[in-house]
């Protein structure tokens, strides 16, 4: 309680700091925390900025569609690479070398396949979330104990048991944390295509604002974006935390 | 335990002749070869030995979770084929619990595995926990519990399968003198009450001794029956007395030499 109340202090000087700093700056350029609130509702009530609602449903299901690409991409790569010892010697050095690489570098052919709508979003999206979620349920398949299924075994357990009863719960807490991770990074790829070229949502809104030097009506877009993020990861904190109550 | 003239005749655990061999990056290791051994009904055997010499590799095969190349195990007379629940628990050194059960749900894994309800499963566990001194960490995660209680809790997983056969490899191995003599006449009551078959692994003499009615001496690599020991000596064993004094030192005897061939051997 007390580290919460001293992190909110400190929040609060920063804040206060940068208000008193930008105060006789010039607003184009250093916006003061005091005019983001006002922007914001400018934003939200049509001005010269095109409704804020629709962006925000569109960024929304672009993000939706490539984490459920990605989730979905990454366990069935996962499993397979994992579960066939072969195949995985094979391919899991290739994916971590890929994952090496800023996947920015990506986009621009991204775009070249899927054009500048959603599509080249969702892919980005998908290709940044895919990594983490695939790599996390390798390392997750690797950290089962033996022992654990040399006595499900024992007990009668066969491959569907052990999998359901063993394996799936040994590695949750691994699979959680790469799920969470890769979330994160769909959030991202979908923004930062946006922002990199596109007609319509957050991205969009972000880089209009900012390209018309209304830098508070930026700054607002950000902090919501922000805020947005922290909710959406509290809450999968929160999920992770309950997978792993038995560990900590 | 003699009066059931079914156990005179029928052995309940039968090796004939079972051998197993690893292949390992040095060639092919003999673990056991040719061991034949009955176990009688509701007997207490011990296979005693020092590290490595096919003791695991035998209560595997009598688990049906080692396949024996050569030779068969018969468990009441029939061939076994694999793991069979229904007859044979086991319990290892390492208690094995599943860390994201607690207590209760690792006590009814088997149970739960063989379809059986959860409001049976919980008075099965309850029944078992509480006996053994578990009341009140029902619903604790096995590290919050002690060595010697989720050796407990492994141990009542395996009896709530309630099977007439029970396999213990080093169960006590991991525990302290102290908590692992408890275990051992915890154990002869259990033994008491339930009338299992039990067929137990161990290196300590004195645990042998204390717990067996028979002790099966086994060579290091590759793993034989040396000699078979009787123990007719009633519970609780007063471990100074002249005829466990006298045991010991024929057992000691036996095995002293193995583990000298042991510790030359070992790679």
């Amino acid at each position: 309680m007390k580290v919460l109340a001293l992190r909110a202090a400190v929040l609060l000087g920063l804040l206060g700091v940068w208000e008193v700093v930008a105060a006789p700056l010039n607003p184009i350029l250093y916006v003061a925390p005091s005019a983001i609130p006002g922007a914001l509702l400018r934003v939200f009530r049509v001005g010269e900025l095109p409704p804020l609602p629709e962006h925000v449903w569109l960024t929304l299901r672009e993000i939706a569609a490539a984490y459920a690409l990605a989730v979905s991409a990454g366990l069935w790569l996962g499993f397979v690479l994992g579960l066939q010892k072969t195949l995985g010697r094979i391919y899991e050095p290739i994916l971590a070398a890929l994952y090496a690489i800023p996947s920015v570098v990506w986009y621009p052919s991204l775009m070249l396949f899927f054009g500048l709508g959603p599509a080249s979003k969702i892919a980005f999206g998908l290709l940044l979330g895919f990594f983490p979620v695939a790599l996390s349920v390798l390392a997750g398949i690797r950290q089962v104990d033996r022992h654990l299924i040399t006595v499900a075994v024992s007990m009668g357990a066969g491959p569907g048991a052990i999998f359901l009863k063993v394996a799936l719960p040994a590695m949750s807490a691994t699979l959680v944390g790469g799920l969470r991770a890769g979330l994160a990074l769909s959030v991202v790829g979908v923004l930062v295509g946006e922002i990199l070229g596109s007609r319509a949502g957050i991205g969009y809104l972000i880089n209009y604002a900012y390209g018309l030097f209304m830098t508070a009506e930026y700054a607002g877009l950000v902090v919501l974006v922000g805020a947005a993020v922290l909710a959406l990861d509290g809450a999968a904190g929160l999920l992770e935390a309950r997978v792993r109550r038995w560990a900590s | 335990m003699i009066g059931d003239p079914r156990s005179l005749v029928t052995a309940q655990i039968e090796l004939r002749d079972v051998g197993k061999r690893y292949e390992t990056v040095s060639g092919p290791v003999l673990a056991v070869e040719q061991v034949s051994l009955k176990v009688r009904r509701q007997e207490f055997l011990t296979l005693l030995g020092p590290s490595g010499c096919g003791k695991s590799t035998l209560l595997g095969m009598i688990g049906g979770l080692v396949a024996p190349d050569a030779g068969q195990v018969l468990i009441d007379g029939e061939p076994s084929t694999g793991p069979n629940p229904r007859k044979v628990a086991m319990v290892f050194q390492d208690p094995g619990l599943f860390p994201w059960r607690t207590a209760l749900d690792n006590v009814g894994f088997g149970l739960e595995l063989q379809g059986v309800g959860g409001a049976r499963r919980r008075e099965v566990a309850l029944g078992l926990l509480e006996p053994m001194g578990l009341r009140g960490f029902e619903r604790k995660y096995p590290r919050e519990l002690s060595g010697g209680m989720r050796q407990r809790v492994a141990i009542a997983r395996a009896l709530a399968l309630d099977t007439p056969i029970l396999l213990m490899d080093e169960p006590f191995g991991a525990l302290d003198e102290q908590t692992r003599l408890l275990m051992g006449e915890w154990l002869v009551g259990i033994r008491r009450r339930t009338q299992k078959t039990i067929v137990f692994v161990t290196h300590s003499l004195q645990e042998a001794i204390a717990l067996s009615d028979r002790i099966a001496v086994m060579t290091s690599r590759p793993g034989r029956i040396k000699d078979l020991f009787e123990v007719p000596l009633p519970y609780p064993r007063d471990l100074n007395s002249p005829e466990v004094t006298d045991l010991r030192a024929k057992l000691w005897d036996q095995i002293r030499e193995e583990s000298l061939r042991a510790m030359e051997g070992a790679p």
